[in-house]
């Protein structure tokens, strides 16, 4: 259980600047995710907390203490690579063993460790295959198990869920998801997909250009981001541009929105108004109150979900339901979107 | 099983293909027939296709055929000389490993300013003419007092082999990713470690090539250990060229050059199963 600090890091390599300034604070036992496009620094910071940068200045502190100095042997944290990065001359077992061998721990204890951490990724029947005879999410459990049984005090992943098909990708989720609550273990990884962020972070850190972006909740990233970028970023379909003409209201191209009156804003402001597509009521009837007409050009079929694309006013609007009914292209439609659903942007 | 899969194999192959093989197999194989055939001549005069004369038939006055009984006699200096090669050799390759190892990882891994032209020069000791290197060497070897011995000799080996071995070398760290080391550094390995149980054994088939390449290349140099070896020092290619750089290949040298191929023959099967072992991962880290 160890609490992770990030204290105005900066990196720089040559004249690029990856990383400005950045704070972050990580409570113990926490799950979070450093999410950003390729590029954006977030690697680079996820390898000074682990000891493979150093930082050019600033901080980075573990329960309080300076460890910006120590070296990664000393450092005792835990990495899981992309690729995870097994040792392609090494069984199972001997991978898994490597940390505690290198650190000299005796036989005895280390044989224990090792039939339990087998056991706890559900491995024993693999440990005396070689790497290129697993498959992907075995090979993981093995990179995981590696690194858990050195009983690190950070967990490091590098995009934990990037190279695992659909299927194999949930069961990874619950896989990590359960033990890092077992062993109660401070976790941070790095991905450039939002819905892997969302799926296992308690918290996600969003960093662009070597800035941190939002340091939030999944669901408050989602639906109310700081930012436009961020929004864009989170996959937010319905933006408009709009003028708020009193408190709790938006004139858009799309029509008059009823918004949730917020502090930071007041009447005259110039907004961009977020719709999130989920959000959204498609009805087939004119409501009583509210409702910004429109006409479906266009719908997806998903399975389960639908989506269609509805033109109103100005703008072609994105509303997405779960498919216990289609409506068909050409119908018109009425959409109306509850005001605390409603997000307010800055230009 | 085996010889299964071979008929099998042979039977698919068409008489293009047959021919082909016979004659790479011809070219790998010719230049020994003449060789093998004069170490078990008594007499092979010109034009003659085959021996006028065999060994066989004239046991009465040999023990041995000619060839065989003088090089394995002590006039012949065939032993002192294999001992010479091959020492020289392995250290030859040892050191060069040393020097090259760190700097194909710079190459591989790290830019910088004048990478390129770098690349560049290294195989400039393989363009210039070995004779001129050579001569060039001599002058400064007897000024250090270097010429004529050991050092001078494996000194001026190195000069040819370290630009094969940097570039295998450095095809094979580009093939190893920084994750394995650094995951074995988080993991707790030092420094020592880190080369010995992961960097070493994932090179390993790299190493074994470029190590045995350096060994063959230092074992066939005849120049330049000619000129600076000062004929204090024999090795196998310099005394095979005293005996004929009378013209003529007779029994005596075609022994010795049968005998020069076999550090190289041994050395290539050893390797050849112990790079094949190294590939599935068996018999390794136990």
């Amino acid at each position: 259980m160890t609490q992770v600090q990030l204290k105005a890091v900066r990196k720089q390599f040559g004249n690029f600047v990856a990383i400005e300034n950045i704070d972050l604070e990580i409570a113990s036992g926490e799950l979070v995710a450093l999410l950003g496009p390729s590029g954006c620094g977030k690697t680079t910071t996820l390898r000074m907390i682990a000891g493979l940068e150093q930082p050019s200045s600033g901080a980075i502190l573990f329960d309080g203490r300076d460890v910006s100095e120590q070296p990664v042997q000393d450092r005792n944290v835990g990495m899981v690579f992309q690729r995870y990065a097994l040792f392609p001359h090494m069984t199972v077992e001997k991978n898994v063993a490597f940390g505690p061998s290198v650190r000299g721990v005796p036989r005895a204890e280390l044989a224990a460790r090792l039939d339990e951490i087998l056991d706890v990724v559900q491995l024993s029947d693999f440990r005396h295959r070689f790497p290129a005879q697993l498959s992907g999410g075995q090979m993981q459990r093995v990179a995981i198990a590696r690194t858990l049984i050195t009983k690190p005090s950070v967990l490091m992943m590098d995009e934990p869920l990037a190279n695992l098909d659909t299927k194999l990708r949930g069961e990874m989720r619950r896989f990590i998801r359960d033990l890092q609550q077992r062993f109660g273990i401070t976790t941070i990884f790095v991905t450039h997909d939002q819905v892997e962020a969302m799926e296992l972070a308690d918290r996600v850190a969003v960093i662009f250009n070597g800035h941190l972006a939002q340091y939030d909740t999944p669901d408050r990233l989602y639906r109310q981001p700081a930012s436009l970028d961020v929004a864009d970023f989170m996959g937010a379909s319905n933006i408009v541009p709009g003028l708020l003409t009193s408190d709790d209201l938006a004139k858009t191209g799309v029509g008059e929105i009823r918004v949730a009156p917020r502090r930071t804003f007041s009447a005259g402001d110039k907004v961009q108004v977020m719709l999130r597509s989920e959000a959204i009521d498609l009805m087939t009837e004119q409501p009583a109150t509210g409702g910004v007409p429109g006409k479906i050009v266009a719908r997806d079929f998903f399975g389960a979900s639908v989506s269609y694309s509805v033109d109103c006013g100005e703008h072609r609007i994105n509303v997405s339901e779960q498919a216990r009914r289609l409506v068909d292209v050409g119908a018109p439609v009425w959409l109306d979107i509850a005001p605390e659903r409603v997000w307010l942007l800055r230009n | 099983m085996a010889t299964k899969s071979d008929t099998s194999l042979s039977s698919r192959l068409s008489p293009f293909q047959r021919f082909y093989l016979i004659v790479i197999a011809g070219f790998i194989l010719g230049p020994f027939i003449p060789l093998l055939i004069q170490s078990f001549a008594f007499r092979w005069a010109w034009p003659d296709l085959l021996p006028g004369t065999w060994w066989l038939e004239q046991r009465g006055k040999s023990m041995m055929p000619l060839a065989w009984d003088y090089v394995l006699s002590p006039y012949s200096r065939v032993w002192e000389a294999t001992v010479n090669t091959v020492a020289i050799g392995l250290i030859v390759t040892v050191i060069c490993l040393a020097i090259c190892l760190p700097a194909a990882r710079v190459l591989a891994r790290e830019k910088f300013r004048g990478k390129s032209a770098f690349e560049f020069f290294l195989s400039l000791p393989l363009i210039v003419p070995e004779a001129a290197i050579g001569i060039a060497l001599l002058m400064m070897f007897i000024r250090l007092g270097l010429a004529g011995s050991y050092v001078g000799i494996i000194v001026a080996h190195l000069i040819p082999t370290i630009p094969y071995m940097v570039r295998m070398l450095t095809a094979v760290y580009q093939g190893l990713g920084r994750d394995f080391e650094e995951q074995a550094m988080i993991l707790g390995a030092s420094r020592w470690q880190v080369l010995r149980l992961v960097t070493l054994p994932m090179l390993l088939p790299g190493v074994v090539a470029g190590a045995l390449f350096t060994f063959l290349v230092s074992t066939n140099i005849f120049l330049l250990t000619f000129f600076l070896g000062q004929g204090q020092i024999v090795t196998l290619p310099t005394l095979l060229f005293s005996k004929i750089a009378g013209g003529t290949l007779d029994a005596s040298a075609a022994g010795i050059t049968l005998i020069v191929t076999l550090p190289g023959i041994i050395l290539l099967i050893i390797s050849e199963r112990f790079i094949k072992e190294e590939a599935f991962g068996k018999g390794f880290g136990n």
